[in-house]
């Protein structure tokens, strides 16, 4: 399947979304904006998949969330990493890489 | 998340939805306003800004609807409203919801009550420790006292061999006995209170502790309480007995009873389930002893060795030992037992036949049930009966749905194009019919439980306090859940599919009708095949309940040999009452005048053995002048009997005479034999003025015969007559003439001349005239003594005719409800047909033609399937073949009167189609 681009790669958006998070809490559209930036442009993460990937994750008790105030004064929900979620991370980086590098050998080959 | 967190989250999503609701839209208004105030601050305007964000996001409500089903709590809020949904639909439609939910309470009703009693009755297993490793030696089903037999002859062991096992249980862990009957003894709890009698059970020491069963109060039997003969009075009593006779006092352990008359010391109490090893209907009060025995069957020398084989035995197998070697060691001890009993010189022939004793090791996890050799085949036979039942009651609601489903064609359409997924308009369709079942399913449960008890009731004929119970328990629960889930799936299904093939389109551009006649499953094809089937399995039930009901009419019709009315019969025991031997012939005299007087009665008698019973007295005999083969069996029933017995009990005297008053103890020693006598060993006509020798000592004649008296049933109705000698029972005396045990007569015989029942007071009182102590222990009539006998064939018939007509009913609605729906489906086309002509009569016609397709069908598919099943029941028929002409013709001829019957109403109604109305109907 053609990967258009803006598109996260499937099933990894949860690797991204942990991965950013590791760094400090953020409110839903900090984290789209911060996916956008980090990967300069190349993965747009449109609120549709993001809200709810957040809301599965809770569910599992990778992140949590509380109500704050953002840097402009506006209430908003700020989600954390927490130790399991920080554990996931690990371990879906851990099989990323790995899979990643079979991938460039077999098109290297 | 915890546990907990997760369950109470997906309680509010369920009950709380408005509050979850709220945090979303708080978020997703939060996430917009960050959004814009970003585009904003890149320069963009408020109002492009505000646009820009909301594209972004796309539409609200469906980002809302994707974040609220992340979690399995939505499924459940899903389920919840798809159940709510159901719900409201079935309301809507409160005649469809009735009559739904009661052929489904009458289906997996009848389907739990019959489990109930396969589970209680086959499959559960004893409340011990480690059910699974006991076994006994033989399935062990009869009981009684037996002499001059092989050991392990029907499983039945003397007590020397028992002890000697129990002392050295081979490869087992352990090897335990307890008699083969309950004998009913006297008890007395104080000096004052009145006696009243209970069955009793006679154990080994080692008893309990191999079943592996703990007491409740107190302790159970130990090994030391059973190590000499007569020297240890200990008694273990029921859970029951505790609390109904000593009022639950926790101070009876230590205390005595008297039981016969003898002073036992209770020692401890058993837990309310505890039944023993045998699971029987009349349930054993109180364990003793088996060394004991003398005192509790007021009979001496019970325990002599080799004597009396009155002892079955279990055991508790080891799991290092193989199954063919535990029955190996088990075969060799019995061998090596009747060999030291047979001296030293035994032929060689002798020999072999030693060698050929064995009794096989049968497992006894579920118990010793003698209910499960009785019921267990009616049982499983009952048990596909009400499954099929059910299956028509699933063929019904399969339909009805259908026919909903197809109604509301024109509402899925709608809901799909409105976007509506496939898989949620099927899953409301599958929670309809799971609602209906489960709710069915519960009605059942009720149903179930007045149904067992009732079923109990009968089974047990009686007697008030038995092994089974109508509660359900969990297994039983289970089963019920499994069935109704199952049901609802089954007839869930069919209309599921028919909505999954749904389009959108042709439902909604024509009419309903264009769309219906469109499609395959439009046509009704399912629903024909569902009414085929039921007409089939119909059919098969029908032939079923006739076959069934034939053969009690067969059993209960046929020359016994004896009166079948008019007839009183009532057991008594004086041994219990504390009479001597030597005071028996006297009471007897006694009771002969006294019942004679009563006004009403006809004749009156005293007997042995009621002219129908399960035990009887039997010995092998030696006619004169006849040589048996060898190994012939030359046993007979023996009975004693007053005078006037033949014509108390109506069996008629085809030559000589009968026994009379006139043969006392001191005339010559006569006998009446019945006609298989008569006609194996002395088949010349030369019967009467021959002898009899018996080979029980205290009655070895030799007795001249001086009648020939009609063959009885007297084993039962499905026994042919068996050999037969009657005995004066005034002729049985000892040596110097006194009364000895065998002069004990323990049945008294009432002919009347009106109802039996109305002699009874007088009986009663009459008996308790001559000693209040002297207690009757049944009385019956011979009608209710007969129903004993025929009590599996009455159930199963009873309850095959009852299942049949139900599931004739259920067949019946389903038809009719199948072909008025097409009626009125087709009603345009009809409309048609009489508007160019048809007249009303072929319009019926072609209606009814309809039907009897799927009669002739159904008729098609059945009779084969009826002969293929035929052998499963052969055995449980009574001079009938499973084909029986008569009963497949009555059964083919009901079945098609009621179908013609259910086609016949939507017929005439297709007849009087309006076409001008049908047609403007479009």
């Amino acid at each position: 399947m053609p990967q258009s681009q803006g598109d996260v790669v499937q099933g990894t958006l949860e690797m991204l979304i942990m991965k950013t998070l590791a760094l400090e809490p953020m409110h839903g559209y900090g984290l789209a904006l911060r996916i956008e930036q980090t990967s300069r442009g190349v993965f747009r993460v449109n609120p549709g998949s993001l809200l709810p990937a957040l809301a599965r994750m809770e569910r599992a008790g990778r992140v949590k969330s509380e109500w704050r105030s953002s840097e402009n004064n506006r209430r908003a929900k700020y989600y954390a990493l927490t130790a399991r979620g920080r554990k996931a991370l690990d371990e879906e980086t851990a099989t990323w890489n790995r899979q990643a590098r079979a991938i460039a050998w077999i098109l290297e080959a | 998340m915890a546990l907990f967190t997760r369950v109470q989250r997906a309680f509010q999503s369920i009950f709380r939805t408005e509050h979850v609701e709220r945090q979303i839209d708080n978020e997703l208004r939060s996430f917009m306003e960050e959004s814009a105030a970003h585009k904003r601050s890149l320069g963009a305007s408020r109002e492009q800004a505000a646009r820009a964000a909301r594209i972004e996001m796309g539409s609200t409500n469906a980002v809302a609807h994707r974040i609220r089903t992340a979690g399995w709590e939505t499924k459940m809020e899903i389920l919840w409203k798809d159940f709510r949904h159901a719900l409201r639909g079935l309301l809507r439609t409160p005649g469809f919801t009735i009559v739904a939910l009661l052929s489904l309470a009458l289906g997996i009703g009848a389907n739990t009550a019959i489990f109930t009693l396969i589970q209680q009755v086959l499959l559960r297993n004893l409340p011990v420790r480690d059910p699974q490793q006991l076994v006994t030696f033989g399935p062990s089903l009869g009981g009684g006292v037996l002499g001059g037999i092989d050991l392990g002859f029907f499983d039945q062991y003397t007590y020397d061999f028992a002890r000697q096992l129990e002392k050295a249980p081979g490869p087992f862990q352990g090897v335990a006995s307890y008699s083969s009957i309950d004998p009913v003894v006297s008890v007395r709890i104080s000096n004052e209170g009145s006696a009243f009698h209970l069955n009793s059970s006679m154990v080994s020491g080692n008893y309990f502790s191999v079943l592996g069963a703990a007491p409740q109060l107190g302790r159970t039997i130990l090994p030391a309480d059973a190590q000499t003969p007569g020297g240890d009075p200990v008694v273990v009593v029921s859970y029951r007995f505790w609390q109904n006779s000593l009022s639950s006092d926790p101070g009876i352990v230590g205390k005595t009873i008297s039981l016969n008359g003898t002073p036992f010391t209770v020692v401890g109490i058993m837990p309310p389930g505890f039944h023993g090893i045998r699971r029987q209907l009349t349930l054993p009060d109180l364990w003793v002893p088996l060394t004991m025995a003398d005192a509790i069957m007021l009979q001496p020398g019970m325990l002599a060795p080799r004597s009396f084989y009155f002892i079955h035995m279990f055991a508790r197998r080891s799991l290092q030992s193989s199954l063919s070697a535990d029955q190996q060691w088990l075969d060799r001890q019995m061998r090596d037992y009747v060999r030291a009993g047979e001296g030293i010189n035994i032929t060689p022939e002798r020999q072999k036949e030693i060698e050929r004793i064995t009794d096989p090791i049968t497992s006894a996890s579920h118990g010793v049930s003698s209910l499960g050799d009785q019921y267990g085949a009616s049982l499983r036979i009952l048990m596909a009966v009400v499954v099929l039942v059910l299956v028509i009651a699933c063929a019904n609601m399969a339909n009805f749905l259908l026919a909903r489903a197809i109604a509301r064609q024109r509402e899925t359409a709608t809901r799909l194009a409105l976007g509506s997924s496939r898989m949620r308009i099927v899953r409301q369709s599958l929670m309809e019919a799971l609602t209906l079942s489960l709710v069915g399913g519960m009605a059942g449960l009720a149903l179930a439980f007045l149904a067992t008890r009732a079923l109990i009731v009968w089974v047990s004929q009686g007697i008030a306090s038995n092994a089974l119970t109508p509660r359900p328990d969990m297994t039983v629960l289970l089963f019920t859940l499994g069935v109704s889930l199952c049901a609802g799936i089954l007839f869930g299904l069919a209309p599921a599919i028919r909505i999954a093939h749904t389009s959108a389109g042709p439902a909604l551009t024509g009419g309903v009708r264009t769309a219906s006649s469109a499609s395959g499953y439009g046509k009704g094809v399912l629903p024909k095949i569902l009414v085929t089937g039921q007409i089939v399995f119909s059919l098969l039930l029908l032939v079923g309940a006739g076959l069934f009901l034939r053969t009690l009419l067969n059993l209960q019709n046929q020359d016994y040999g004896f009166a079948r009315t008019h007839l009183l019969l009532a057991q008594f025991d004086p041994q219990l009452a504390g009479y001597k031997p030597e005071q028996i012939p006297a009471l007897n005299q006694q009771l002969l005048d006294r019942l004679q007087a009563i006004p009403g009665v006809r004749a009156a008698a005293l007997s042995n053995s009621p002219p129908i019973t399960f035990g009887t007295w039997r010995s092998s005999i030696k006619p004169s002048g006849y040589t048996p083969a060898p190994r012939e069996d030359v046993g007979a029933i023996l009975n004693r009997v007053s005078g006037h017995y033949f014509e108390t009990a109506g069996i008629s005297i085809v030559a000589g005479r009968p026994i009379t008053p006139a043969d006392k103890a001191t005339t010559l020693k006569v006998c009446v034999v019945n006609q298989a006598i008569a006609e194996k060993y002395f088949p010349h006509g030369n019967a009467i003025g021959s002898t009899i020798k018996i080979d029980i000592d205290t009655v070895e004649g030799p007795w001249q015969i001086v009648g020939i008296a009609h063959d009885t049933r007297s084993s039962g109705p499905r026994d042919p007559s068996y050999r037969t000698v009657y005995l004066p029972l005034a002729q049985i005396r000892g040596k110097q003439g006194e009364g000895i045990r065998d002069s004990i007569a323990s049945t008294i015989l009432l002919r009347t001349v009106g109802d039996p029942n109305t002699a009874i007071g007088q009986l009663r009182g009459i008996v308790a005239e001559i000693d209040p102590n002297l207690t009757l222990l049944q009385v019956r009539t011979i009608q209710q003594q007969m129903e004993m006998f025929v009590s599996r064939e009455s159930l199963i018939a009873r309850l095959t005719v009852i299942f049949a007509l139900l599931a004739l009913l259920l067949a019946c609605i389903g038809l009719y409800g199948v072909m008025s729906y097409s009626v009125t489906r087709r009603n345009g086309e009809i409309g048609i047909r009489i508007a160019l002509g048809a007249s009303a009569a072929s319009v019926q016609r072609m209606i009814l033609g309809e039907s009897l397709v799927l009669l002739a069908v159904g008729i098609a598919f059945g009779l084969p399937l009826i002969l293929a099943s035929g052998r499963y029941i052969r055995s449980q028929l009574f001079e009938l073949s499973p084909f029986d002409p008569l009963t497949l013709a009555v059964a083919s001829f009901s079945i098609i009167a009621v179908t013609l019957f259910a086609a016949w109403l939507p017929a005439r109604r297709a007849a009087r189609v309006d076409p001008m109305t049908a047609l403007r109907c479009e």
